[in-house]
C-alpha cells in the first residue's frame, strides 16, 4: 500500500483489533475516571474562578459542544459542513426573538431555539444532503452567508442594527447550561459511536454506494445525523446571544466560528469520540496563551494547523493516542465471544419466478447500454451471466437493485414491480448484491461490515446472531475483528459475500466475484455459493468472466452482447453457440 | 434603451465574473479539488498590484507576467507538499483535499493581512467611460470582461489543441487510462494546480482595475468563483461563460428594479435554485452536484 | 506506562493555577496610578483604524500626565487586544472589570464591538465613554452607563439636506450600507427630508461586498434627484462615484459618509473626488479648545497627522477628566451624573452628553474646497 493511500485511509480510525487484555480495561476505565473528574471540574469552576474565567470557561465549553456537534455530520457521516455557524446564527436569533416578544424564560427559549434549529435542519438536509461532498461542504458554506443577508432584512429581526436583549448578569446559569450543551453533544457522539446508527452513519462516510446495496437507508441516516448536528450550535448560539444581550448578523454568522470548529475536531481527531473535546479544549487553553505572543498569525496558524493535520496525522491526537493503545474504538455490539450459530438448513420454498425482466433498456445519453434485455430466474436457479466487456452486464444489475433507472422496460421481484421501490429497501426485501471491485467498509472491522448488513430491519441480538452466522458461512469467523481493508484480497471478496448473506436475501447476484481469484481463492469461494442455496436462498445469478470457474454451478447461462440476449441455455449449449464465441473473439477466420 | 444599457452592463458584469472564475474548473477537472484559496490567491494578487503600483508608481500591468511566473512555480510547488499526497481516488480525498485548501486560503489571508492591511484598495485607472449611441460603456469593465475571455478562449485553446494540454484534458477525464498512455499523471496535477493559480492571480491583477479588494473578504471572491462554475456545471469550460453571463445579467436587472440588496443575494439564489432543478449545471459536459446514489 | 498516563490527567490542575493567578490579581491600590482599561483592536480588519482610535488615547493619557494627572495621581492606561471580534472583546472587559479591576472604562473601536461590550457596562454599573461607536442604539432606553463620545450617525450629513434645500434641491436619492450605523443614518436622513418637505424618489441598501454599482447608479439616474446621499463606508462610495460618473449622471449634490475622509478616496479616484461633499466629526482647522496643541503633540509623538478616531478617544480623555476633577472621585455614578449635567470643551467640540444620553456632537460636512466652517 503507497504512502498516500495509507494517509488517506487513516483519517477515520478502523477500531484496532478489540483488546482485551487487563492492560486496556485499566486504560479505558481510566479515560471513564478522567473524564468524570474533568466534568466534575468543570462544573466547579464558578465557584473559585473570576468572572473573566467564567468567561473564558463558559467559551471553551462552548467550543467543545460545536465541536461536537459538527463531528456527528461531518466526523461519523463524512459530509463536510462548512455552514456549522448557520444553525448558531438561527439559534441566536430564535431565543432572542422568544426572550423579547414572549414572556418564555431564557432556559426555555434556548430549547425551543434548538428545536427549531433542528426542524430546519430536517428540512433543509433533505435537501442539501442530495449533493455531493464537495457541493454539500460549499453549498453550506453559501447557505451561512444567506441566512446572514436574510437577518440583515428582517427588520422585525432588528435588520443590521442587531437586537438587544436585557441585560440580566447570569455568567454561572450561562455556564452550567452550556455544560449542559456541551454533555448533550458528547451523549450524541457517543450514541454514534456505539450504536447501529452510528455504524449506519459510517456506512454512509465509508461508502455510501455500498451502503445503500447492504439496505441502510441512507437518505434517513444523513438527514437525521443533520438535524442532530444542528441542535447544540442552536444552543450554544441561544446562550451565546443572551450573555452578551445583544445580537447582530454578523455576530450571529460569523465565519470563525466554522474554522474553528473545522481545525480543533480535526486536531482532536474527526470522527472519533474524543477527538472534538480534546482538540477544542487543548487548542482553546493554548490559544489563549498563545496569542499574546503571537497576535498578528491567529488566522495562519489555523490554516496551517488544519494542513499539518490533514497530512502529517490525519487522525488527530486521538490518532496519535490510539498507536498508543489510547482511546481506541471500540467495534460496535461486538459480543466477548463471536457465537456459533446453528441454523438448519431451509430451502427456498415453491413459487414462481424469483426475478424477471421484461424488455429492459437503459440509456445514458446517446449510449444504449442495454437494448430490450429480458430474462427469467427461476426459483433454486443459478444463472450465469457472461458476455465481452461493455456488454452492459454491471448495467442490468444496476438496474436490477436500482442504481440505475432503466429507460423501458421492468423488472420484477417476485412477481413484484421494483419500480417504485428505493435501492436500499430492495436490498431488505431480499435483492443482495456484490461489485465488481468489493466495496468494504474501511474504518470498520470484519465484524461491523456484516453487522452493518444484518442490522437492518431487526433487533439488536437477532442482528448479532445474524452476523454471526454470515462470517460462519463464509468462513471468516476467526478474522471477525480484522480491520476490513488489511484483508487479501480473496477474503476481501468472501466478505462481500458474508454482508450479502447477512441481509438474509432470496436473491443474490454476483458481479464477477470470482475475477482475480487465485485457484484456492476460487474453490473457497464455490464452496460458498455452494452453501447459499441451502439458506434460504431462492436464486443466484452472476456476472462472471472466469467462465470455468462458474460453468459447473450454472443451472443456466444467458448471454449479453452490446445491451442484447444473444443466447441463452444450459453452459454447455451456450459455449458452443457461434454467435457467442463470435462476441468475445471476434470473427473467426 | 434602458433595457439595453441594463443588457450591456449585465454582460460586461459577466466578464468580469468569467476572469474571476478561471482556474477552477481546471484545478476542478483535473484534481477534483474546489481549491478554496482560489479567492485568496486572487486577492493577494490584486493587493500585490496595488502595492506595485501605488508604492513604486509603474503600471499595473507590468506586475502582471511577474506575477504569472511566480505564481506558477508557488503553486506547483504547493501542490506538491500539500496536496500530492492525498491525491487518491475517491471522496476521502476530494474532502481532505477540500480541508487543504480551506487551511491554505486562510493562510493566505493572514499573509494579506499583514503585508498590505486590512482595507478595502483600488486603482483610479481605466476610469474613462465611452458612450456608444446613447449607451455608456465602462473602460474598465470591457477590459475585465475582454480579459476574462481571452484568457478562457486561450485556456481551450491550450487544451484542446496542444499535446500537452491533450494531455491534462486526458488525465482530468481518467487518470488510469491516461497513465497507461504514458502520461507522467503526477505532473499533470501539479501543471493543472500551477496553471489553476496563476490564472487566479492574473484575474486578481486586473481585478484591481476594476473593484475595490481587501484582504477580510477573499473568501467572498472564492464563492462567487464557485458558484459560477457550480452553475455552469462543475468542470465545464462553455458552462462556465455562460454561467458568468446569466449571473451578470441577472444581477443588473435583479439590481435596478429591487435594489441593492436583492442584487447581492442574486448568486446563492441562483445556486439554489440550479442545485435543485438543474444540478449539472448549464453545460452539457458538466458533471453534476448529485451525489452518485441516491 | 505511566508517563502515557500522563497525557490524558486531567487538567484541573492547570485550571486551578489559572484562577489562583486570578484571584492573586492585586486591585489597583487607592495610592498607585488610577488606571483606565480598555480593548483595543491591534489586529483583525479593524486594526488600521483602531490604530488612530488607540493613539489618541495614549496621547490624552500622556498629556494628562505631564500635566500632573488627576486627583494627585498618574494615569495608567491598561489595554488588551481584542483582534477586531466582538467575543474577545466581551472576555476582555469582563477581565479588566472583574480581575484587573481598573478604575474607569473607555469603550473599543467600532459600533459592532462598542455594542457587544455595552451591556457590561451596564451590568456592572461603570460608567463607559465609547468613543468608538456612531449608532444611535447602544444609548437608546435601558442603558445607563454608557456615553457616546464621537457623534452620533444619525446627524452625519445632516447640514446636507437644508443646504441643498437653500440651493433650490428637491428631490433626494438615499442608499445605505447595510450596517447598524449606516442604516441608522440612511433613516435619519429620509426622516429629515420628509420634515423638510422635501422629496425622496428613491432609497436602496445594499451589502458589503458589493463589486459593482452600475445597476443602482442607473435606476438613480433614472429617478433624477437633486441631492443624492450615500449613507457609505470606504469602498462602496468609491464604487458608488464610479458607477454615477461612468452612466453619465451628475447629481447637483453628490454625498458620502466616512469614505471620502479616508485619504485614499481622493488618491483612488483622483479628480473625481473633488465633486464629494462628506461629513466628519472633527477636522484640523477645526478652533476648538486645544486643537491645535493637540495636533502639534500628535504629529511630534507619531509622525503623522491625527483623524477623527484619535480626537474622539483624546476628547474622551479630556472629557473624564474634567468629570474626574470636577467630582474629586473616581465612584461611578457620581462621575457619570456629573457628565449628564455638565458640559466639557474637547478638541472635538463641546462634549455634552445629550437627554438621549448620547452625545450633540460637531456634525459637521465639509466640501472639498471648504472655507471655515462652524
Amino acid at each position: 500500500m503507497s504512502l498516500e493511500e495509507r494517509r488517506i485511509e487513516t483519517v477515520f480510525q478502523p477500531p484496532l483489533a478489540a483488546d482485551r487484555s487487563s492492560a486496556a480495561r485499566k486504560r479505558r476505565a481510566l479515560t471513564a475516571g478522567a473524564t468524570a473528574i474533568v466534568i466534575a471540574a468543570a462544573a466547579t469552576v464558578p465557584l473559585f474562578s473570576s468572572a473573566y474565567l467564567l468567561q473564558l470557561a463558559t467559551d471553551i465549553v462552548a467550543s467543545i459542544a460545536l465541536a461536537y456537534s459538527w463531528n456527528l455530520i461531518s466526523g461519523f457521516t463524512g459530509y463536510l459542513s462548512f455552514g456549522q455557524v448557520a444553525f448558531f446564527g438561527i439559534g441566536a436569533y430564535a431565543t432572542a426573538a422568544l426572550v423579547l416578544r414572549t414572556p418564555i424564560p431564557w432556559y426555555f427559549a434556548v430549547i425551543a431555539a434548538a428545536v427549531l434549529s433542528g426542524a430546519i435542519a430536517l428540512a433543509l438536509g433533505t435537501v442539501m444532503l442530495r449533493l455531493r461532498g464537495i457541493m454539500f461542504a460549499l453549498g453550506m458554506l453559501g447557505l451561512a452567508r444567506i441566512l446572514g443577508v436574510v437577518a440583515q432584512n428582517l427588520t422585525f429581526l432588528g435588520g443590521a442594527v442587531g437586537l438587544t436583549l436585557p441585560a440580566e448578569l447570569t455568567p454561572v446559569p450561562v455556564y452550567l447550561a452550556m455544560i449542559g450543551a456541551a454533555l448533550f453533544a458528547f451523549a450524541l457522539n457517543a450514541f454514534f459511536a456505539h450504536s447501529r446508527w452510528g455504524l449506519a452513519a459510517m456506512g454512509v462516510r465509508d461508502d455510501e454506494g455500498a451502503a445503500v446495496a447492504l439496505g441502510v437507508p441512507t437518505v434517513r441516516v444523513k438527514v437525521a445525523s443533520f438535524a442532530l448536528s444542528a441542535l447544540a450550535p442552536a444552543v450554544v448560539g441561544g446562550l451565546v446571544a443572551w450573555n452578551r444581550s445583544f445580537l447582530d448578523p454578523p455576530s450571529a454568522f460569523d465565519p470563525t466560528l466554522d474554522l474553528q470548529v473545522v481545525v480543533f475536531t480535526l486536531f482532536g481527531g474527526i470522527g472519533t469520540l474524543w477527538g472534538p473535546g480534546l482538540g477544542a479544549l487543548v487548542l482553546m487553553l493554548v490559544g489563549e496563551q498563545l496569542w499574546a505572543f503571537l497576535p498578528e498569525l491567529q488566522l495562519a496558524l489555523y490554516g496551517i494547523l488544519v494542513i499539518a493535520v490533514v497530512l502529517a496525522f490525519p487522525g488527530g491526537c486521538v490518532g496519535v493516542l490510539n498507536r498508543f493503545g489510547w482511546l481506541r474504538r471500540r467495534p460496535i455490539l461486538a459480543p466477548a465471544v463471536l457465537p456459533r450459530i446453528d441454523r438448519p438448513p431451509s430451502e427456498a420454498r415453491e413459487g414462481g419466478a424469483v426475478l424477471e425482466v421484461r424488455d429492459l433498456t437503459v440509456r445514458f445519453g446517446g449510449v444504449v447500454a442495454l437494448d430490450r434485455v429480458s430474462l427469467k430466474v427461476e426459483r433454486g436457479e443459478t444463472v450465469s451471466i457472461i458476455g465481452a466487456n461493455g456488454a452492459g452486464k454491471t448495467t442490468l444489475f444496476n438496474a436490477i437493485t436500482g442504481f440505475v433507472a432503466p429507460s423501458e422496460g421492468s423488472v420484477l421481484f417476485e412477481g413484484m414491480a421494483v419500480a417504485p421501490i428505493p435501492a436500499f429497501e430492495r436490498a431488505r426485501r431480499g435483492i443482495g448484491r456484490t461489485f465488481q471491485i468489493p466495496r468494504l467498509m474501511e474504518s470498520m472491522t470484519v465484524w461491523e461490515n456484516v453487522l452493518l448488513a444484518a442490522s437492518n430491519g431487526r433487533r439488536a441480538d437477532r442482528a448479532v446472531e445474524q452476523a454471526a452466522w454470515a462470517l460462519e458461512m463464509a468462513g471468516l469467523a476467526a478474522l471477525w475483528l480484522e480491520t476490513a481493508e488489511k484483508l487479501t484480497p480473496g477474503r476481501q471478496r468472501r466478505l462481500e459475500l458474508a454482508r450479502v448473506l447477512a441481509l438474509d436475501p432470496k436473491l443474490v447476484l454476483l458481479d464477477e466475484v470470482m475475477a482475480g481469484m487465485t485457484r484456492e481463492e476460487q474453490d473457497e469461494i464455490r464452496a460458498v455459493l455452494r452453501r447459499l442455496k441451502h439458506f434460504g436462498v431462492a436464486a443466484v445469478a452472476g456476472v462472471e468472466h472466469v467462465i470455468s470457474a462458474i460453468a459447473d454451478l450454472s443451472d443456466r447461462m444467458i448471454v449479453l452482447d452490446q445491451g442484447r440476449k444473444i443466447a441463452e441455455g444450459t453452459p454447455e449449449t451456450v459455449l458452443r453457440d457461434p454467435q457467442v464465441i463470435q462476441s468475445y473473439l471476434g470473427e473467426l477466420q | 434603451m434602458l433595457l439595453l444599457q441594463l443588457l450591456v452592463n449585465g454582460i460586461l458584469l459577466g466578464g468580469m465574473y468569467l476572469l474571476l472564475a478561471q482556474g477552477l474548473n481546471l484545478v476542478f477537472g483535473v484534481m477534483g479539488v474546489v481549491n478554496l484559496a482560489h479567492g485568496a490567491i486572487v486577492t493577494l494578487a490584486g493587493l500585490f498590484t496595488f502595492w506595485f503600483a501605488t508604492t513604486l508608481h509603474e503600471n499595473p500591468l507590468i506586475v502582471l507576467p511577474v506575477v504569472l511566473v511566480l505564481v506558477l512555480i508557488v503553486g506547483a510547488f504547493v501542490q506538491r507538499l500539500l496536496l500530492e499526497p492525498l491525491a487518491g481516488a475517491g471522496r476521502k480525498a476530494e474532502l481532505l483535499s477540500l480541508m487543504v485548501t480551506f487551511g491554505l486560503s486562510y493562510v493566505l489571508v493572514e499573509g494579506a493581512l499583514n503585508l498590505f492591511g486590512s482595507q478595502y484598495v483600488s486603482l483610479p485607472d481605466l476610469q474613462t467611460t465611452w458612450r456608444i449611441g446613447g449607451l455608456a460603456v465602462n473602460e474598465a469593465l470591457v477590459a475585465s470582461g475582454l480579459l476574462g475571455a481571452a484568457l478562457s478562449g486561450a485556456l481551450q485553446l491550450w487544451l484542446n489543441r496542444t499535446a500537452s494540454g491533450k494531455a491534462l484534458l486526458a488525465t482530468s477525464q481518467n487518470q488510469i487510462g491516461a497513465l497507461s498512455c504514458g502520461i507522467d499523471v503526477r505532473r499533470m496535477r501539479a501543471v493543472a494546480f500551477a496553471i489553476g493559480a496563476a490564472l487566479a492571480a492574473a484575474a486578481g491583477v486586473l481585478l484591481i482595475l476594476v473593484i475595490p479588494l481587501a484582504a477580510p473578504t477573499a473568501d467572498t471572491l472564492t464563492i462567487l468563483a464557485f458558484v459560477i462554475v457550480a452553475l455552469g456545471g462543475l468542470g465545464d469550460y462553455q458552462g462556465a461563460a455562460l454561467a458568468a453571463l446569466l449571473l451578470g445579467v441577472v444581477q443588473s436587472f435583479v439590481g435596478y428594479y429591487l435594489g441593492g440588496d436583492a442584487e447581492y443575494v442574486v448568486p446563492y439564489l441562483l445556486l439554489i435554485v440550479f442545485m435543485i432543478l438543474r444540478p449539472q449545471g448549464l453545460g452539457k459536459s458538466g458533471r453534476p452536484v448529485w451525489s452518485e446514489r441516491r | 506506562m505511566p508517563n502515557r498516563m500522563s497525557l490524558i490527567r486531567p487538567l484541573y490542575p492547570i485550571a486551578l493555577i489559572l484562577a489562583a493567578s486570578g484571584l492573586a490579581s492585586a486591585p489597583a491600590s487607592a495610592a498607585g496610578p488610577i488606571v483606565i482599561g480598555a480593548s483595543v483592536s491591534e489586529t483583525g480588519p479593524l486594526a488600521v483604524d483602531a490604530g488612530y482610535h488607540l493613539r489618541g488615547l495614549e496621547l490624552g493619557v500622556a498629556e494628562a500626565n505631564a500635566h500632573g494627572g488627576w486627583l494627585g495621581r498618574q494615569l495608567e492606561l491598561k489595554y488588551y487586544d481584542d483582534k477586531s471580534e466582538p467575543g474577545t472583546a466581551v472576555r476582555l472587559y469582563t477581565r479588566l472589570l472583574t480581575d484587573d479591576k481598573v478604575d474607569l472604562l473607555i469603550g473599543p473601536y467600532s459600533s459592532g464591538i462598542t455594542q457587544a461590550v455595552a451591556p457590561l457596562a451596564n451590568k456592572y454599573q461603570r460608567l463607559m465613554i465609547d468613543p468608538g461607536a456612531s449608532l444611535p442604539d447602544i444609548f437608546s432606553e435601558g442603558n445607563h452607563w454608557n456615553i457616546q463620545g464621537v457623534a452620533t450617525s444619525t446627524g452625519y450629513l445632516e447640514g446636507m439636506l437644508p443646504l441643498a434645500k437653500e440651493h433650490g434641491a428637491h428631490n433626494v436619492a438615499i442608499l445605505s450600507l447595510q450596517s447598524a450605523y449606516s442604516l441608522a443614518c440612511g433613516k435619519a436622513r429620509q426622516a429629515q427630508a420628509d420634515q423638510l418637505g422635501m422629496h425622496v424618489v428613491y432609497t436602496t441598501t445594499y451589502a458589503l461586498p458589493q463589486p459593482d454599482f452600475s445597476a443602482m447608479a442607473l435606476a438613480v439616474k433614472n429617478a433624477n434627484p437633486d441631492v443624492v446621499i450615500a449613507c457609505s463606508y470606504y469602498p462602496d462610495s468609491v464604487g458608488l462615484t464610479q458607477a454615477l460618473q461612468r452612466i453619465g449622471f451628475a447629481p447637483k449634490f453628490l454625498s458620502e459618509t466616512i469614505g471620502p475622509a479616508e485619504a485614499q478616496f481622493t488618491s483612488a479616484l483622483g479628480p473625481l473626488s473633488d465633486r464629494v461633499i462628506s461629513n466628519t466629526t472633527w477636522w484640523s482647522s477645526l478652533k476648538t479648545p486645544g486643537n491645535a496643541e493637540f495636533i502639534a503633540a500628535y504629529k511630534a509623538k507619531y509622525h503623522e497627522d491625527p483623524d477623527y478616531h484619535s480626537a474622539a478617544t483624546y476628547s474622551a480623555i479630556e472629557a473624564l477628566g474634567a468629570a474626574v476633577k470636577a467630582t474629586n472621585s473616581l465612584d461611578q455614578a457620581k462621575l457619570r451624573d456629573w457628565l449628564f449635567k455638565n458640559t466639557v470643551p474637547t478638541v472635538q467640540g463641546t462634549f455634552k452628553a445629550g437627554a438621549q444620553r448620547g452625545r450633540d456632537g460637531v456634525q459637521a460636512i465639509y466640501v472639498p474646497d471648504p472655507g471655515e466652517r462652524p
